[in-house]
């Protein structure tokens, strides 16, 4: 049986699906890609790892046409925003036609990066239903 | 600190030159070029500060060996698409700390042999791993700047159109014939809603400049020269929270570095060369800068505001868009243009009674961060 490893362990968990980012207890900043010494308040105390939401909201979106031979076109790109935890993701999104509205949901699962001859999984956000404030 | 001055400069056509034509035998030509137009010799250049990305390992040394500089100081800088500008920093500085008298600062990329498809960061940054490209970034920001400001795409369409009229003038820029808002609007889609035009090329070239302290000058028989007011460098920021894409804090940073320096502020800059290695680049770091205000950029391109003869002319050279982006060349291809441009020896592309210019870079990315490298130079008659 194949073991899918994520393509980036320091950042991402596969199985199941989960972000990683760094928390600064001194200043309250979280930061994705995970920092080892906190940017923002420079206390000195080293940030800890905390897990990230698994699902936002479209920010701004592209599909990219062109890209370099090792890229497969089309593909679509977009910030992801998770507003509980108030961190911004770049991100491939998977699972639309076309691009989606900015504010469409969006939840994070794992998926094949481009790299043939591989098993490592990227990141990667797909739709998610609407989540009302009381879900 | 001592005042550093632009003595000479020289420059290699920006294009898509064959395989025959080598990196090494443009910034050769490129330096060559700088060196006559200020009467340079390879025995008086003290030192040789050589800007550039994907030139392999001692780029600057090779180039050195073909004009005389071999044995002498030669240092090679790479900060993405801000590399020529952050070489003639290095050399600013040296200059100014009394270390050397006349030095020779060459920005040069040779591409088209090496890179296809677009630019990108390092495969390690996870942004890369997703499928960043440079292009795909500034795609989003277009996305969300005409979102956020009710800008058209033909106010973003429109940088390119003006840049490709500039340089129609400009004998080193890779096009030098004029383009319609119709073309910019129908070309090739790379990555919506920008299309080819919007892009900076793929390109080669190499530029040049001579930079001196006043004892260079005077040995070079200089009576007066341009004078370098102000090299700024900062790094992007890691974002926190959930703000506005286009905020362009790495540019006010930059701006204001470069203002406090210089002892300027943007009403009295003349002219600016800018970073457009995508249409909407341009606009939002004028913002950014506080030449335009936010969210106007667009429509003020559209209106002329930023063109030869308007209030305050922006790539009068062309741009990266036109006058073409061999990357560790451009950051020195601009000071060569402000060179030009305040000593009256612009041609056709002159902007009238231009005392003051402001040259912006902005070179790569890092994940979570607004940028990676910003370079402002600010250069006054």
């Amino acid at each position: 049986m194949h073991d899918f490893k994520s393509f980036r362990p320091d950042v991402f968990r596969a199985t199941p699906a989960v972000l990683f980012a760094s928390l600064c207890d001194a200043c309250g900043a979280k930061c994705f890609p995970p920092r080892e010494s906190c940017p923002h308040c420079g206390s000195g105390a080293d940030p800890r790892t905390v897990e990230l939401g698994t699902t936002g909201r479209i920010y701004s979106v592209t599909t990219v046409r062109q890209a370099p031979p090792d890229l497969p076109t089309p593909y679509l790109l977009a910030y992801v925003d998770l507003p509980d935890d108030g961190v911004r993701i770049l991100s491939r999104i998977e699972g639309f036609d076309e691009a989606p509205a900015i504010g469409t949901p969006v939840a994070l699962v794992a998926s094949d990066i481009d790299r043939t001859g591989t098993d490592e999984l990227k990141f990667a956000f797909r739709p998610a239903p609407q989540v009302g404030k009381d879900a | 600190m001592r005042d550093v001055f632009i003595a000479g400069a020289g420059m290699h056509p920006f294009g898509k030159h064959g395989p025959d034509i080598k990196l090494e035998s443009m910034g050769s030509h490129a330096a060559r070029a700088a060196m006559r137009s200020c009467g340079l010799s390879g025995r008086d250049c003290e030192a040789l500060y050589a800007g550039h990305v994907f030139g392999g390992p001692v780029a600057g040394q090779r180039i050195g060996a073909q004009i005389g500089l071999s044995g002498k100081p030669i240092s090679n800088h790479e900060n993405y698409c801000s590399s020529g500008a952050t070489a003639l920093r290095e050399a600013w500085i040296a200059i100014g700390a009394g270390m050397f008298d006349i030095v020779l600062v060459i920005g040069v990329e040779k591409m088209t042999d090496r890179i296809k498809g677009g630019v990108r960061p390092d495969p390690d940054d996870i942004d890369a791993a997703e499928g960043f490209i440079f292009g795909a970034g500034h795609a989003l920001s277009a996305v969300r700047y005409m979102a956020d400001y009710g800008a058209t795409r033909a106010d973003i369409a429109a940088v390119a159109v003006k840049n490709h009229a500039h340089s129609v003038h400009n004998p080193y820029a890779q096009y030098q014939k004029p383009i319609s808002l119709e073309d910019v609007l129908g070309a090739r889609a790379i990555a919506d809603p920008l299309g080819l035009l919007d892009c900076s090329p793929i390109s080669d070239g190499a530029a040049a400049l001579v930079v001196a302290s006043a004892a260079g000058l005077r040995k070079l028989d200089i009576t007066s020269a341009p004078r370098l007011r102000a090299c700024a460098l900062v790094s992007g920021t890691v974002q926190r929270g959930l703000g506005d894409v286009n905020d362009e804090d790495v540019s006010r940073r930059a701006g204001q570095t470069a203002f406090e320096m210089s002892g300027l502020g943007p009403d009295e800059i003349d002219m600016v060369e800018m970073h457009d290695c995508f249409t909407i680049a341009e606009i939002v770091r004028l913002e950014g800068l506080g030449f335009l205000p936010k969210g106007e950029g667009g429509r003020l391109t559209s209106e002329g505001h930023t063109s030869i003869g308007g209030p305050l002319p922006v790539n009068p050279s062309g741009g990266l868009l036109s006058r073409g982006h061999p990357v560790g060349a451009t950051g020195a291809a601009q000071i060569c243009e402000a060179f030009w441009q305040l000593t009256e020896q612009a041609g056709k592309r002159q902007v009238e009674g231009a005392r003051s210019a402001l040259a912006y870079c902005k070179g790569g990315s890092v994940s979570g961060t607004d940028g990676a490298s910003v370079t402002t130079i600010v250069l006054t008659r």
